[in-house]
């Protein structure tokens, strides 16, 4: 919606929202500023926003005495390990779904995709016991497991909403020119679904990496990741303020990165395709 | 010859193959979502605790929960929690999308500022917010040391105001999110309608009063069902801000829960708590995607 708009007030209103946007980011700022600081620095009174003695030992300690090395492979296991396989069982489903629709197509989706919404907790007894049954609590392969099974839901709506917007005069056009199915999937599918997997696997990367419910029950120590290890740094103490700060950035770090081009898939993804 | 062969084996393909590659998926959400939440449901009506027992007791668990004072408290909080979050949310994120739809210089910039908070985990946030809210080293002991000696702001260790800790970055987290949600509303609106109304005379309050918001049905709808959704299953957030306390003051049904089974060994009575969670969040979604659904087709 467009309207006329001063060009004095439009300069307001940019820095008012600016104003905002900074007042939102201050405490990941703040966060990320502190990781840089001393302990003592890190409590001084008055606060001091920029004008320390920038310092990277925290890191170095957090990274030392906490094996961040080990929380963080399992952060890229778990998350890389579960979009990948989820990608690969969702992309035909999405795929059929698409462009083969049947008449229950849509009421399939629908089930599929309420599965999202119920909360966690709902399934927590049968998968825990499941797990101790199978030997796979605190194990990478059992999150990998988890973490593809409650967002496979939204892999396949995601993708099949991307897919959806494949024009299918284009796939007819190849038909009438008698490519076979192979050479339609391959020459003709796969690049134009390219873009929407990427989307896809990126917000699903994204759910993987913060989602704490299952990796806080069904981890202890050695299958743990980042969010356990943040959650570790449970109790206030002045002391450690500037190391938590750093442990916090290193664990938010990829998400600052990866948020950054993937706004619109968040959204998307996070309001089940009701905002494009 | 051979080429009819081809082609009949092709027609075949095309007909089973999409049924084909469908069913992996079908049976995991088939066995793993429902299977396991009839499950669940089966476990509330035995008399499982620390292990699932198979012995039936009927209505034994809900009745039980139903007199827990433990219970109460979560269902009181989740009342508090959910009301003023769903309402915070929907107006914040709805005046700064009216706002940022006022034709702001680096809009996508700004934007993606604001939806930061809910592309980070609950975990992360809810652990930097205990720390900013801890009236020892966070804002309070700030705002004192600047000079502002009466300043007091230790609601995360007041059992009567932790809850509201709880909304404050539960609030902080989504409201960026919601107003991207108004947003893509917003710029859905018909140009020409609002063209025509301008000329009319219509002031910009009446316009937004009585074209904009109400055009906007859609997107409130929306925002509304999906903050009830995340409202019911907080968890992470309150485990990482106050883990429940002090006492019980923050305790929701999903923290509940994860108490009475893991910590008390009462599964069946966290088995019941468990479903009237699953039953309330379907009474509110299905109508939502079904709607949501039959609309687009």
């Amino acid at each position: 919606m467009a309207r006329a708009v001063t060009s004095r007030r439009k300069l307001i209103n940019t820095g008012i929202a600016w104003a905002i946007g900074l007042l939102i980011f201050f405490p990941i700022l703040w966060t990320i500023l502190t990781s840089f600081k001393t302990e003592a620095q890190a409590i001084a009174s008055p606060p001091l926003f920029i004008n320390f003695d920038w310092t990277l030992e925290n890191y170095g300690v957090v990274m030392e005495r906490s094996n961040y090395a080990r929380f963080l492979w399992n952060s890229i296991i778990i998350a890389g390990g579960s979009t990948i396989l989820g990608l690969i069982i969702a992309v035909p489903a999405a795929w059929s779904m698409a462009f083969v629709p049947s008449k229950r197509t849509k009421d399939i989706l629908l089930w599929m995709l309420s599965t999202k919404m119920l909360p966690a907790v709902g399934v927590l007894y049968p998968i825990y016991l499941l797990f101790i049954q199978l030997g796979l609590l605190d194990s990478r392969a059992g999150l990998v497991i988890v973490m593809m099974l409650i967002n496979l839901p939204i892999i396949i709506w995601m993708l099949y909403t991307y897919f959806r917007e494949i024009p299918g005069e284009i796939l007819e056009a190849a038909r009438m020119d008698g490519a076979t199915l192979k050479e339609e999937l391959i020459y003709i599918l796969t690049p134009m679904a390219i873009p929407g997997i990427a989307s896809t696997m990126l917000l699903n990367f994204i759910l993987a990496w913060n989602e704490a419910f299952w990796t806080l029950n069904l981890t202890a120590v050695d299958a743990a990741p980042l969010t356990a290890f943040i959650a570790s740094y449970s109790s206030p103490e002045g002391l450690f303020f500037a190391k938590l700060s750093a442990a916090s950035t290193m664990a938010i770090a990829p998400i600052l990165i990866l948020g950054w081009f993937s706004q619109k898939q968040l959204v998307r993804g996070l309001t089940f395709g009701a905002v494009k | 010859m051979a080429h009819t062969a081809d082609t009949d084996f092709k027609t075949r393909l095309q007909s089973w193959l999409p049924k084909l590659v469908l069913s992996p998926s079908l049976a995991m959400v088939l066995v793993f979502v429902y299977g396991f939440i009839l499950f669940s449901v089966y476990l509330s009506f035995t008399d499982s605790r620390l292990l699932p027992s198979y012995g039936w007791v009927g209505l034994e668990n809900y009745s039980k929960l139903w007199r827990l004072s433990h219970w109460e408290i979560s269902l009181t909080n989740m009342g508090i929690f959910a009301a003023l979050y769903i309402t915070i949310c929907t107006v914040l994120g709805l005046s700064l999308a009216i706002f940022l739809d006022q034709k702001i210089r680096a809009e996508g910039l700004i934007r993606t500022i604001y939806l930061y908070p809910m592309a980070l985990s609950f975990i992360v946030t809810g652990t930097a917010w205990k720390w900013f809210l801890d009236p020892g080293i966070g804002l309070e002991n700030v705002l004192q040391t600047w000079g502002w000696t009466s300043f007091e702001f230790d609601w995360i260790k007041d059992r009567d105001f932790a809850i509201y800790t709880v909304v404050l970055a539960a609030v902080w987290q989504t409201s960026g999110f919601v107003m991207a949600m108004f947003l893509a509303g917003l710029r859905g609106i018909d140009n020409e309608i609002l063209k025509a109304a301008q000329m009319d005379g219509a002031s910009n309050w009446n316009l937004y009063r009585r074209i904009i918001i109400p055009q906007l049905r859609p997107a409130f709808l929306s925002a509304f069902v999906i903050l009830s959704h995340l409202a019911i299953k907080t968890f992470d957030l309150v485990i990482a801000l106050t883990g429940g306390g002090p006492g019980r003051a923050t305790e929701l049904p999903a923290t509940f829960m994860y108490s009475y089974t893991f910590t008390r060994n009462q599964m069946g009575i966290g088995a019941a708590s468990a479903t009237i969670m699953l039953m309330t969040i379907a009474a509110i979604m299905i109508p939502y995607l079904y709607a949501e659904l039959r609309e687009k087709k």
